[in-house]
Order: C-alpha cells, then structure tokens, then sequence
C-alpha cells in the first residue's frame, strides 16, 4: 500500500509542473507511448533530476541535523539556526558577483567556506557567552541574520548575473540540471560515511563530555568532526539549491519521537527517509500551487511549516517539559 | 591495584592547582573511600585515576602505567559521577546502559549481548521499570542508580564512584552500601562521598585530601582510630561509636565535641587496640587537634 503511494506520488511529481507541460498533455503523451523526443528530455533531464535532488538534498540536511542536534547536545539546533545556510549563501553570492564565470566546483568550494565561517561564529560567540543550547540559538540567530541581510544587499547585483539567485534566498530545484548531480552526491557520501563512523561515538557523547571520554571517545574530536561533516554537506546542498530552513531541526525530533529511543544508529537513517519524503512533497507542492502563481521556492514552505514547530520546541524547553 | 606517584594536577584555565604530589596505594579488591571536604581534589583525584584529565606523576594500575594500558582500561575501568548534562534529546534509561558498553561493544547495531547485559544489570539493580524512561523524568536518585548501572554494563574490574550515595534516601544508602561491599571480591571500588556514616558503613581502606594533599591513608580501623584528621580537615570533630558490631564514624556538633569525642576514642581503643597508623603526614595534624 505504502509503496504504490509512493509510485504515484513519483509518476505525479513528473507530471506536475507549474508553467512548462499541462498536466493533460503530459499525462496522455505518457500513457500513450508516443511521447515526443523534447518532451521526454524535458521531463527525464529536468523532472526527474529535481525530483532526485529534493530526496537527497532532504537526505542531507536532515543527516546534518542529527550530527549537530547529538554533537552539540542541543535540540533547537541545524544548520540553518547555526548560521551555516546564510553563511555559505552569502559566500555563493560573493562568488557569482567576482568570478565572470564560476563553475559548481568552486561555488560548492567557496559554499563550504563561507558556511563553516558562520558556524565557526556562531560557536564562538555562543561559548564566550555561556554555551547553552539558547546561547547557541540567539548567536544563531545573529550570525543567520548577518548573513542574510548581507546576501540581500549582494542580491540585487547577483540577480543580474544569475536570475535563480533570489530564489535560492529560501532555496528552490527549480534550476535543476544534471550538473547537480556529482556535487548532490558527493554531501550523501559525506554524510552516509558520517553516519557509520560518528553515530555509535555520537550516543555516547550526548551522555557528556567526561563520559564519553571514560568510554574512550575523544569528545573534543568528534564534535569537530561532526560539526565538519555537517557543515560541508549541508554547504554544498546550500550552494546548489540555496538556504531550506528548519528541515534538519524538525526531522531528527520526528524521527525520536517515532522510535522512542535517542540512538543515532536509528534515529538518523529514520530523520533521512523523513527528511527526503517532507522535501519531495513540499517541492511537488511548491510546483503545483492552483491560481497560476507559478513557482513558490520550496525552502519558503519547508520554513513556514517548520518555523511554528521550532517555536513549539522553544517554549517547551522553557516550560521545562524537554527535561 | 591503583596506586600514584607524584601525581598532580593543575587546571590549566584557572591555573588552579587540584591535586599536590599524591602518593597512595589503593588496595585490590575492596571498596576504598576518598573523603575530604568540597574542593579537597577527591573529582580530580578519581578522574586523574580515570585518565580523562591531564596530570603530571604516574598513575599505575597492576604495576602498569595507566597511559599504556589506556585502550584495557577503558574496557575494564569504569568512572561514574550523576550525569550533570541536562538531557534535551530524548535519552532514555535504557539508551544511557547500552551506550555505556560502547568500549566492549562490537559491530554496528546493537547486538544480542549488548540487550541481554542491560537487562541483566537492570534487573540486579532493580530499574529494569524504569528502562524506557527519560532521563530527564528521574528523580536524582533514581537517577543515581542509573548512573551506577551504566558504570556496571560493561562488567569492569575497577569501579571509580563520584558521590554514589548522593540523593540517596536512607533504605538506599544500606543497599548501595551491601551493594558494593558484595561486588568489591571480584571489583575493586574506589568511591568518594561526603558521607562519613556511609563511608565507614562501606569502605575498607581511606583516602583523606584536603585542599589538594593526602593527608591521611590507611584501614577504617587506622581511621577510627585517628578521627582527629577528619576533625582538623572538616573543621568539625569527628567520633566513632558501635552500630551494631562495626564502628561507624559521626561528625559531633562542636558544643558536644571535647567530652563525646575523647571517651569515644578511647572506648574503641579499648575495645579494639589497633596497631598505630605509620603515615608520618598524619601525625603532625594529630598531634596538633589533641
């Protein structure tokens, strides 16, 4: 049942777009096998990438999430809180404005950059103060808010130069090429090979820093790692598709509400499927809003489903019902 | 078993020096108490044994230095102290005892051995109800019970204690205390508290700082027999008197201390004439409070 949900809800994202191929034409050339040599390009090359793109991407930054809510000790935390998203998208406008022609490698190597800058910040800035997990919040908050402010003054020369740049402000597929795809894989890679190393150590170090160094896990070392995998991953998917908010916060809490356990063995791989499946879903729906809107960046639905249930957390955790 | 040679520590930030040239043997198999009062260096002294602070001297375990044999200890030492992360992510008791198998731990996922120990240390400490709690719905001592069955999951043969019996009520307290007494033929416990009734209920051998030095060692009968350290190091005299057929240690309010405290000494010097403690940095501070 699950599963034949699943095909239908992949042959609908194919089909549903918001301005190039009417939902008819698509669905009858389909069905009809003779489907015109453009159109299947159209729909292999562009639909079937995009629709790739949002599971994996929804794979990473909820990954990610997971990496920096156990390392951290901290539930309110992702990479958008953190100030790595602002920070590696403020980083990608810098390189579309100075280089006259930019290839993805170096926009995803000036990403990684500039987003474990703003993580190096907000860390900073948050242990000078008093390392709590609201600490790292507000100086979040502060360094997301540098960057973003900067990146919208950036915009409007960016914009010229590259039209989808406003866009991925809240992070959009909608320029989705086969391009993407090595730069896509290469953050799984990172976090898959993340997930196999750090989650046992990750457990342990949730426990405290004396704890986990008594069970012979260098907690120093496997924070800096994590935070590393995080903060790379997640910059790449930032610097192709641009800033998808509070996905790597809501998933890892989904997933250890679902299985009752905080193990990261089985928390993470759960928060991934989770994570993938909410950013598909949103992205068909951003695509196929009624009214003729056109295309709304999916990052923005993402962040205002995901923004109330940050707030929720928040005045929980203040209410003392997290403890 | 454990023992330390020179060994000190100074907290790098505040420059602070915790621990002074400590020099102690600590038995094998028995349960050894670290008494002194707050910030007399017993943490210290139990995490420096642990290996999870920097420190200048030798700390040997079997004859061995404890830098060498790091990657054995961490399978056969355990240090334990209330777990003072507030716990935000959802970790449940039942996360917390199979985390703590992670030096003995092997593969991936969870295997069947690693399941079957928890439950079994759960049960032997009576928290198997509380497994799929959170931590963060415990009280502090169910907490503390917890916290010593991670630090027995996987099966150590050296068991460092910080402040086990803090929390505890008093029914508590007689169980831990029997507790460890039982498991002390096959563990060895070196535990630290600041409770002296406790202490001589449990331990067998003695550890006294104060403000970073040792300024006692030796048997609970040495100790009973020279209260004075504690009485100098606290500030407040201390007595031994019989509970049932063991004496036990008990701190007297000072109004009632020059005339209680010298016919306790001497009642149990009557009834138990010891050989005198040798520790020559003991005998100074006794002479001096008598």
């Amino acid at each position: 049942m699950k599963s034949s949900r699943r095909v239908v809800l992949v042959v609908f994202s194919l089909l549903v777009a918001s301005t190039t191929l009417p939902l008819i034409y698509t669905y009858t050339t389909t069905l009809l096998e003779n489907v015109p040599g453009v159109v299947l390009e159209r729909i292999l090359t562009y639909r079937l990438y995009r629709s790739l793109y949002t599971v994996l991407a929804g794979l990473v930054l909820a990954s990610a999430g997971c990496m920096l809510q156990a390392s951290l000790r901290n539930p309110l935390v992702d990479h958008y809180i953190l100030g790595i998203g602002s920070g590696s998208l403020f980083a990608v406008y810098i390189a579309l404005l100075l280089l006259e022609r930019s290839s993805l490698w170096v926009i995803s190597l000036v990403a990684t950059i500039g987003g474990l800058s703003a993580l190096a910040l907000t860390v900073l800035i948050a242990e000078s103060v008093s390392g709590s997990d609201v600490a790292y919040v507000l100086s979040g908050i502060g360094v997301t808010s540098l960057f973003s402010g900067l990146s919208v003054l950036l915009l409007h020369y960016v914009v010229r130069k590259y039209a989808y740049a406003s866009l991925m402000l809240t992070g959009t597929f909608v320029h989705a090429r086969p391009e993407n795809l090595v730069y896509t894989s290469l953050a799984v890679a990172l976090v898959l090979v993340g997930y196999v190393v750090l989650s046992k150590r990750l457990n342990v170090l949730m426990l405290g820093d004396d704890y986990a160094a008594q069970l012979g896990v260098n907690p120093g070392l496997t924070r800096l790692v994590a935070s590393l995998v995080a903060g790379i991953s997640a910059s790449i998917i930032v610097s192709q598709f641009g800033v998808i908010g509070f996905l790597g916060l809501v998933t890892p809490h989904i997933a250890r509400f679902t299985l009752k356990t905080s193990d990261n063995r089985l928390v993470t791989p759960l928060a991934m499927a989770t994570g993938s499946l909410l950013l598909y879903i949103t992205d068909v729906i951003s695509r196929s809003l009624p009214g003729g809107v056109g295309e709304i960046p999916a990052g923005a639905l993402i962040s205002a489903l995901g923004a109330p249930f940050f707030l929720i957390l928040l005045t929980r955790r203040f209410r003392g019902a997290l403890r | 078993m454990i023992s330390t040679k020179n060994l000190t520590v100074t907290y790098k930030r505040s420059g602070v020096v915790a621990l002074r040239d400590v020099n102690i043997a600590i038995p094998g198999n028995t349960v050894t108490c670290i008494l002194g009062p707050n910030a007399s260096g017993k943490t210290t002294l139990l995490k420096a044994i642990a290996q999870i602070l920097d420190y200048n001297g030798v700390v040997e375990v079997t004859g061995k230095d404890a830098k060498s044999i790091i990657k054995e200890l961490r399978r056969t030492l355990s240090y334990s102290s209330i777990l003072e992360e507030r716990d935000l992510l959802g970790v449940t008791v039942f996360d917390v005892l199979l985390y703590s198998r992670y030096p003995v731990s092997r593969g991936f996922f969870t295997s069947e051995e690693d399941t079957s120990k928890t439950r079994e240390v759960a049960v032997k400490l009576g928290i198997e109800g509380l497994l799929s709690r959170k931590l963060s719905e415990l009280s502090a001592g169910e907490l503390q019970r917890v916290v010593l069955a991670a630090a027995l999951v996987k099966e150590p043969r050296i068991l460092l204690l910080d402040e086990p019996d803090s929390h505890l009520d008093v029914y508590s307290k007689i169980w831990l205390s029997g507790f460890l007494r039982e498991i002390s033929s096959s563990v060895t416990v070196v535990l630290s508290t600041h409770d002296p009734l406790f202490a001589s209920l449990t331990c067998e051998y003695f550890v006294v700082l104060s403000r970073g030095r040792v300024v006692f060692t030796g048997s609970r009968r040495e100790l009973l027999e020279n209260t004075c350290v504690l009485g100098e190091v606290y500030g407040v005299p201390f007595t031994s008197t019989l509970l049932g057929d063991l004496h036990v240690l008990i701190p007297l309010h000072p109004r009632f201390a020059k005339t209680t405290q010298r016919e306790e000494e001497n009642r149990v010097v009557e009834k138990s004439p010891v050989i005198p403690p040798t520790h020559e940095k003991t005998t100074s501070s006794r002479e001096d409070f008598t």
